[in-house]
């Protein structure tokens, strides 16, 4: 009993967290719109110029165009970068003081980074409610039905914890918003490129396979390949297994790493 | 013990290159306003946060209303009120949803939250600017807000981590008001620093002046005061004997600078002072000025720890902090 309302305190503290998140987007929607441009030049400009090359036609699964076969990558790498960066804003709040007046209310650390991931989380579903419609004017053929569009949610949510847990536990380590945006953008395009999110695997050059093999966003892409693109969801649950466990190592790191950025 | 609401025991905290607690003791009673008074660095966030369970002292111990702040963290968090001195309030937020987030952080009663958060918001006067976002705020309404997060849970000790600092004379007024009634009406325990001397005369019951991690000395204002030993005479002269002529006169010197001031401690300074000119002129010294001061705080920390207060790096950063906000969220 005790334990069920422990549990339940830590959740309502995470979910009231996210909530303080969804307000503020709430009041201020210019940063939503923004972020659609990078997805929208990747499908129209750079998918556009790679689907006529023919080395990366047949090597895509057949039955799929590369746009097709490029969208949920696109998808990935726009929550992605939303999540990566997540770690400036916790510096920011503990710069002005937001931070400990967090951690002086009864809330346990866990909770507040969970809170905070899961507002990483959130922003990634407005990110692929943007990226679908950006698919739909592109006339790009996605599977839109309602099960897999809840399965495409699950997985963006934990991918923007994941990243988001990264790069909190990054801020304990670094420790000001400069250095963040610099470890920001260096880890950012590895991760992307050492994935299948723009090219199959199999075209990637040999010595960078076993590191997509370790890479979450590898993970996080194909199962949203399976979901919107090629309804093959084989692998799905293998997919879900390695990011969520990917999601709880850095959501522990983070939570260990917070103490070390109030002190 | 029972009319304790803080209490400190033997507290250390060291970190890698300095000392910021070093073997500090002292207790709060319950509804007393209590203020840390010393130079940044000081260590008095230090022992806020050491409080506030935000860091783990490297010794000591630690009670609020007899909870063990190391052995239970949480219940201690439940019973205090924390407003740093940096910038609390979402500026993103209006002035409500600010308060509503800190209730659910409480656990405050969902039947209770929205009756609690509009009292709070009246009693701070925020009530017709509630709905409105914190951005657009002036610095004195952001830090009432701040405090008007820290009550909505009724805290029985109020942490306030310079709670003037960067407002004008004004907000500055209003925020010293309030502090009062809130001791006065519900008997809230305020635990407060400060490195203004006459924001801690003002207000507090009891001051601590803390230096270098060390508690110098704890007393009433008053009696601090009238520690130091009397009136305050400085008298300037450009001639150098004048302090040993001064020694050799009998008088106690708290202070010789390079500039040729000496500060006396005497009683009746207005009566004495004739009397000192006389004996100066007849040993041949020169006075320039001579101005006669009764003691206020700063000269009790000069007293005891042989330095003036002078604003140090940590204010200036929040006041920077503090503009850089209003301007980002303009």
């Amino acid at each position: 009993m005790n334990v069920l309302k422990t549990m339940g305190k830590f959740f309502y503290n995470a979910f009231t967290i996210a909530e303080l998140e969804v307000r503020k987007i709430r009041h201020d929607q210019t940063q939503i719109w923004m972020r659609m441009v990078q997805p929208a030049l990747w499908l129209i400009i750079y998918g556009e110029t790679m689907s006529k090359l023919n080395a990366m036609n047949s090597s895509i699964p057949s039955g799929l165009t590369y746009l097709q076969f490029m969208t949920p990558g696109v998808l990935a790498q726009s929550a992605l970068f939303v999540a990566i960066f997540f770690g400036i804003n916790v510096v920011w709040e503990r710069d002005l003081g937001l931070l400990n007046k967090l951690l002086s209310t009864p809330a346990s650390r866990s909770s507040i980074i969970l809170g905070k991931a899961l507002s990483a989380g959130v922003r990634g579903i407005l990110q692929s409610i943007a990226i679908v419609i950006l698919a739909l004017i592109l006339r790009i053929h996605l599977i839109l039905n309602p099960v897999h569009l809840a399965g495409v949610f699950l997985i963006v949510i934990l991918l923007g914890m994941c990243f988001s847990c990264v790069s909190m536990a990054l801020a304990s380590i670094f420790r000001t918003r400069e250095r963040m945006m610099g470890i920001g953008q260096a880890i950012t395009m590895p991760l992307f490129f050492a994935s299948s999110a723009i090219y199959p695997l199999a075209i990637m050059p040999s010595w960078i396979q076993p590191f997509a093999r370790i890479n979450p966003l590898t993970y996080v892409v194909d199962a949203l390949r399976g979901l919107l693109a090629t309804g093959n969801l084989a692998s799905l649950p293998i997919d879900i297994f390695a990011i969520a466990l990917a999601t709880v190592v850095f959501l522990i790191l983070a939570s260990l790493g917070l103490k070390r950025m109030v002190s | 013990m029972e009319d304790k609401a803080v209490i400190v025991q033997d507290l250390v905290k060291e970190y890698p290159r300095v000392k910021a607690l070093d073997g500090v003791s002292f207790s709060v009673d319950k509804g007393e306003i209590f203020g840390l008074l010393g130079p940044n660095g000081a260590g008095k966030t230090t022992m806020i946060r050491v409080l506030l369970t935000l860091i783990k002292p490297t010794s000591g111990k630690t009670l609020i209303y007899d909870i063990d702040t190391a052995r239970n963290s949480q219940e201690v968090r439940s019973i205090c009120g924390y407003v740093p001195q940096d910038v609390s309030a979402d500026g993103d937020l209006t002035a409500y949803e600010n308060v509503l987030i800190y209730s659910k952080l409480y656990a405050m009663p969902r039947k209770e939250r929205k009756e609690r958060i509009n009292q709070v918001l009246e009693y701070l006067e925020l009530t017709n600017r509630a709905n409105d976002m914190v951005n657009t705020f002036s610095g004195g309404m952001m830090r009432r807000l701040e405090i008007a997060q820290a009550l909505v849970n009724r805290p029985r000790v109020l942490f306030l981590d310079e709670p003037s600092i960067g407002l004008d004379p004004n907000a500055r007024r209003i925020i010293w008001d309030l502090i009062k009634k809130l001791r006065n009406e519900f008997g809230t325990t305020i635990f407060m620093t400060t490195h203004d001397m006459n924001e801690a005369d003002v207000l507090c019951d009891r001051i601590g002046i803390m230096n270098r991690g060390h508690l110098a000395t704890l007393d009433k204002p008053s009696e601090l005061k009238s520690s130091v030993g009397g009136d305050i005479i400085s008298i300037t002269s450009g001639n150098r004997n004048c302090y040993s002529k001064l020694v050799e006169l009998g008088y106690s010197t708290i202070t010789n600078t390079a500039d040729g001031r000496c500060d006396l401690v005497v009683k009746n300074g207005e009566t004495l002072i004739p009397q000192l000119l006389d004996s100066l002129k007849t040993a041949g010294i020169q006075v320039e000025s001579v101005s006669l001061k009764k003691p206020n705080l700063d000269d009790v920390f000069l007293k005891y720890t042989g330095a003036r207060i002078e604003e140090g790096d940590t204010f200036a950063d929040t006041r920077r902090t503090r503009r850089v906000f209003t301007r980002l969220t303009k």
